[in-house]
């Protein structure tokens, strides 16, 4: 599940839980503008992509932004 | 700060040729009043109609009901700072209110068209559930108003709204010179320090994040709904309507925040059985992880520097605003402030949590019940003799969400009727609690 509210996908028991932008866009930020919005919204699809390839004993959370293209996404991120 | 507040109940209205108050009859000059409202030209339409409890009566769309209150000693107006309002500082000197009635604000406006968030109360003044809610033992005076459909939706929200007001306004200026039959005075005076000091966290919702909206509808702080850090109001300020404007449910409209049952006990208690030291305001529809844990932490800390011991919480809302209330229920503790929480329940689907994310430290918590009627089980209001507003309703057979999820017909507003989505009571007006 990509979520920007993550704490509350964990509690209601996603096993994989994608950290995401914000409630309003969760998978990327229109103010980036249209690239890096874009790049950042694949690297949250990505990271999705990969977590349901990883084995997981109860809900774990993924966080895109650990590899955030630059300090601008990765400030977006919090 | 001290305030002196007046009460005049009112125990029945009708039209005449001009308002006054006497003896517990309001009458109404209804040309004057829809005059006044006229004099807006982005009203289209404005009529006036009267619904009585026990009436066989249905009111469609409800966006807010407004106890009229007028400033009669000190500085500036009640309901301050919506729609343009005077924004001075209000709490003190004296103020009159109607009690025992309120303003309908009856209109199709929505509040917006982004994200679908739809108006869906409607209240009826007869039968079970009509018993449901606090309005159906008021005496209630009913706008009927329609802007230009032109305007911008910002623009309708705040033309109703304003009208809304003026009607309000106008019927509590007919105790301006009166002598009120019924006085109170409200003042956070000093008292024994050994008494605990206790600090009411108030949660309202913004529209900020889904409509783009700064001012236009929901509970407003002196006309102002956008996300800020908690506020610090005296008790007074809400008693003059600082906090106050239409809102999704039917339980946190402006009649209800100046009425909360709550709010007052904890103010009418102060010096005897605690030192109350005023209401934390905190907005709540924040949209991060990071601004949720946030504004918890400040609204604790801020709870703190008052030097609080306890807290009382209460939110208006739903879904993930639940996330920055229960945060700040567990900062406050862990900060030392013993918290109680006053909230409904979600449905319980599939043995999920009736909490969405349950903390260990919230751990005194009082239940006002479901908060959704399906969940309720509440039978479809029956077929009424006469509809005030809309004579259709779209509505969505079983919902769980509302006309969120769009609509899947329209129904005569008169016949039987699918209750709104909501119910939701935030401040325990009713007597519906949990099932242990």
């Amino acid at each position: 599940m990509i979520s920007a509210i993550y704490s509350f996908a964990m509690t209601t028991g996603a096993n994989r839980v994608v950290r995401g932008a914000r409630i309003e866009h969760v998978c990327g930020d229109p103010g980036l503008g249209p690239e890096k919005d874009y790049a950042y919204g694949m690297r949250i699809v990505k990271k999705a992509l990969e977590a349901v390839t990883v084995p997981v004993t109860g809900p774990t959370l993924f966080d895109p932004h650990e590899d955030a293209a630059s300090p601008e996404e990765a400030g977006r991120a919090s | 700060m001290r305030l002196e507040v007046g009460s005049f109940p009112v125990r029945s209205i009708a039209f005449g040729d001009a308002t006054r108050w006497a003896g517990g009859h309001l009458t109404v000059d209804r040309a004057a009043a829809l005059a006044e409202i006229r004099r807006d030209p982005r009203i289209v339409s404005a009529d006036l109609q009267i619904a009585a409890p026990g009436d066989s009566v249905r009111i469609w769309p409800v966006r807010d009901v407004i106890e009229p209150r007028v400033k009669v000693e000190g500085a500036g107006q009640c309901y301050p700072g919506i729609c343009g309002r005077d924004i001075a500082t209000v709490g003190q000197g004296r103020t009159h209110r109607l009690s025992g009635m309120g303003v309908v604000e009856v209109s199709s406006v929505n509040w917006h068209d982004s994200g679908g968030d739809f108006v869906e109360t409607y209240l009826d003044m007869s039968g079970p559930f009509a018993q449901m809610y606090p309005y159906h033992r008021l005496q209630l005076l009913c706008l009927v108003v329609e802007p230009d459909p032109a305007l911008s939706d910002e623009s309708r929200n705040d033309a109703v709204h304003k009208a809304a007001l003026a009607v309000s306004d106008h019927a509590a200026r007919a105790t301006s010179a009166l002598h009120p039959p019924e006085r109170e005075v409200f003042e956070l005076t000093a008292c024994d320090p050994s008494l605990p000091r206790v600090v009411y966290i108030w949660g309202v919702h913004s529209p900020q994040a889904m409509s783009g909206s700064l001012t236009a509808f929901c509970t407003a702080t002196y006309g102002l709904t956008q996300l800020t850090p908690p506020w610090i109001l005296h008790p007074n300020e809400i008693i003059d309507g600082a906090l106050a404007g239409p809102y999704r449910t039917a339980f946190a409209m402006s009649w209800t925040v100046v009425n909360n049952p709550l709010f007052l006990d904890l103010y009418r208690r102060h010096g005897r059985d605690w030192n109350f030291l005023g209401v934390i305001l905190l907005r709540t529809e924040w949209t991060t992880q990071h601004e949720k844990q946030m504004i918890a932490n400040q609204t604790a800390k801020t709870a703190r520097m008052l030097g609080a011991q306890g807290a009382v919480v209460t939110w208006d809302a739903g879904g993930n605003e639940f996330i920055e209330v229960v945060r700040t229920i567990q900062a406050a503790e862990r900060l030392g402030i013993k918290t109680v929480f006053l909230t409904s329940e979600d449905d319980a689907t599939d043995g999920a949590p009736t909490m969405l994310e349950p903390l260990p430290e919230a751990d005194a918590i009082v239940s006002t019940s479901f908060f959704k009627n399906v969940t309720l089980q509440v039978a479809n209001p029956s077929a009424v003799e006469r509809v005030i507003g809309l004579g259709r309703k779209a509505v969505l057979r079983g919902s769980t969400i509302g006309l969120h999820a769009g609509a899947d017909g329209t129904l005569p507003t008169a016949g039987p009727l699918p209750p709104p989505w909501r119910y939701d009571d935030h401040y325990g007006f009713g007597t519906l609690s949990c099932i242990e």
